[in-house]
């Protein structure tokens, strides 16, 4: 299933400038094995998400998105061309891969430097100086990338890849290695790049992290995308897996009798200190729960779903 | 007897102080270790395993002395290193029951421990094929039973879910907690991850630069606060205006009004009747809680990372 983002929707009808990336039925296979699998989305500025199982064609998208590999069949498009051999394209692109693409006897400086020089930067010194700034490596520049902890290794590679400024910056598992102070820092970095209007497509298998960072997420299943869009939405549309709200209350079981002849609710279990409900329609059901519960006479001290996080919307979709 | 004890412990690296005076003492139960990369984790996991020396200070674990007790205390410790370590030309099968049988298991035991131990950690046909093929679930399994075979009382995991899946990451999660539950082996899991750690453990250990920033029951890090969230769907701004009205303090975020309680106050009620009132959507009413990841919202300490090596 595709939900289609609001984005999407909204620029459709305007003369609306191509989108920063596109995917038209794209494939990639390795000789028998198919690695992504006619996949089409078009994304916007803003920070994406990029989800699947090891092994479901995550990485060899990311290459295709940044021109380092050609499609099988269909096209990757940037701002409307296409990205394979078109190298003007690259120069608003950047990528952090997952190894570690680092030379270990080069300073964090020389290391970005190096990529600002390969870019042709007019003024390489203070681009670089910039990007390492932007990380917060300033204090160990001037160390040889040697002796960097992974978080450190992370950040320097990161700083190579926006030397140059780039629209589009594309990051496979950048959070891996982080600890939890530089992950706060990461993500703070990732965002503010967002708001200044950048387009950010990042992969990761921590779901809490994914949900906290992107507006929209790319599910990717055995090479063919499962979903794309706001999660939330997604979840909205998978009418077939009912909404699970858990709720304590002044009296669960008089809540629970009002609750159960709302036409919202189809099915309520009590516990020993809260009450399980499950709806059909998420929305009839928030609308609903404060008026029966103000009938009943009833305080609400507390009212979560419990199924509406992107860790459930993704194992939803994985299992199908 | 504590688990785990140790006293002014030091280890100082030419040029480098990766544990400083740290002192803490630990019950047995599934522990999470915490700190930030070059804090000393890896260091202390090494020192307690008896493979390294501290530079000065004590520490023991299940009572045996770290330092001269190394060869004694080690058939009792399972342990699961972060790297990737295993050989590639064997299979399970044959890996596990060889460390089985160098941690004194006779050869026979070590067959039949060899054969629970990988059921228990879900690998079945796949056991009697070389690692080389194995994916990064099954090797992080297999990495995980020999930690187990030997039935240790104390198990120490660097960082189990490295590279796994969300699905991989749930079930080593899941595994971690019922080994730790039903066989009663005390474990203490290294991990950057607070929200795992929030799943699994029930105690957390928080070191920083060396030092220990704090030691408690997991429950004491994520206590509720003052703060009561109502999510609305759609836009919060009414609900917030008229609560505010009420005279309540409030704040929004998002789709989210934050309501400060103070002492005496209950306003459940006046929630619920202005968000009937207004005909909204009530997604979510809660009291917020502290969040672990709280402890790390200090300002950047660089010198701390540039420590590790």
């Amino acid at each position: 299933m595709t939900a289609t983002t609001e984005r999407e929707t909204a620029t459709a009808g305007a003369p609306a400038p191509a989108p920063a990336i596109e995917a038209v039925s794209v494939s990639r296979w390795y000789g028998n094995v198919v690695a992504v699998n006619d996949v089409s989305f078009a994304l916007g500025p803003g920070i994406t998400g990029l989800l699947g199982p090891n092994g479901a064609g995550k990485s060899t998208l990311l290459h295709m998105l940044a021109g380092f590999l050609a499609p099988s069949a269909g096209s990757v498009r940037m701002f409307g061309e296409t990205i394979w051999k078109n190298e003007a394209l690259y120069r608003r692109i950047g990528l952090v891969p997952e190894r570690e693409a680092i030379y270990p006897f080069l300073t964090g400086y020389e290391f970005v430097l190096l990529s600002a020089r390969l870019h042709k930067l007019p003024d390489p010194e203070a681009a670089a100086a910039r990007a390492i700034r932007i990380v917060d490596m300033g204090s160990a520049q001037d160390r040889a990338a040697a002796g960097y902890s992974k978080g450190m290794k992370q950040r320097i590679k990161i700083a190579a890849a926006i030397v140059h400024d780039p629209e589009v910056l594309l990051l496979d598992e950048p959070f891996n290695g982080a600890d939890p102070r530089q992950r706060l820092h990461m993500m703070d970095m990732l965002r503010e790049m967002a708001a200044a209007g950048r387009t950010i497509v990042f992969s990761s298998h921590i779901l809490e992290e994914v949900e906290r960072l992107a507006e929209n997420v790319l599910v990717v299943v055995s090479g063919r995308l499962a979903a794309s869009g706001d999660f939330r939405q997604i979840r909205k549309l998978m009418t077939d897996r009912p909404h699970t709200f858990t709720i304590r209350s002044s009296d669960d079981r008089r809540l629970a009798s009002a609750l159960v002849s709302d036409t919202a609710v189809f099915g309520v279990e009590l516990g020993s200190d809260r009450l399980t409900v499950r709806a059909a329609d998420f929305a009839a059901f928030a609308h609903a729960v404060a008026k029966v519960a103000r009938g009943a006479g009833v305080s609400l001290f507390e009212v979560l779903p419990t199924d509406e996080s992107l860790e459930s919307v993704f194992s939803y979709l994985v299992k199908r | 007897m504590p688990l785990l004890s140790t006293r002014e412990l030091s280890k100082r690296y030419p040029g480098v102080t990766a544990l400083d005076g740290l002192s803490i003492e630990l019950e047995p139960g599934v522990i999470g270790l915490v700190g930030a990369n070059g804090a000393g984790k890896s260091t202390l996991l090494k020192i307690l395993l008896g493979l390294l020396a501290p530079t000065s200070g004590e520490a023991t674990l299940l009572g045996y002395d770290v330092r001269r007790q190394g060869p004694e205390l080690r058939q009792f410790v399972g342990y699961m290193p972060e790297h990737d370590c295993l050989p590639n030309d064997v299979s399970a099968t044959e890996f596990v029951a060889h460390m089985a049988q160098i941690n004194g298991l006779p050869r026979a035991a070590a067959r039949e421990r060899t054969a629970e131990t990988l059921r228990h950690v879900g690998l079945f046909e796949e056991r009697y094929r070389e690692i080389r093929g194995y994916s990064t679930g099954m090797k992080q399994r297999v990495k995980l039973a020999q930690a187990l075979v030997h039935d240790p009382r104390v198990m120490l995991l660097d960082e189990p879910t490295n590279g796994l899946d969300p699905a991989g990451r749930e079930d080593m999660l899941d595994l971690v907690r019922r080994t730790g539950n039903e066989f009663g082996i005390a474990i203490i899991m290294a991990s950057h991850l607070l929200g795992e750690i929030e799943r699994v453990c029930d105690h957390l250990v928080v070191i920083d630069a060396g030092r220990l920033l704090r030691s408690a029951a997991i429950g004491e890090f994520t206590q509720r606060t003052q703060v009561l969230a109502v999510e609305i769907e759609g836009d919060a701004g009414p609900l917030a205006g008229r609560l505010a009205a009420s005279g309540l303090r409030v704040k929004m975020e998002e789709h989210t009004v934050l309501i400060g309680i103070e002492a005496g106050q209950t306003p459940y009620d006046a929630i619920r009747d202005t968000v009937a009132d207004l005909g909204l959507g009530l997604v979510r009413l809660e009291q917020r809680r502290q969040n672990l990841e709280d402890l790390f919202r200090t300002p950047e300490r660089e010198d701390a990372d540039v420590a590790a090596g």
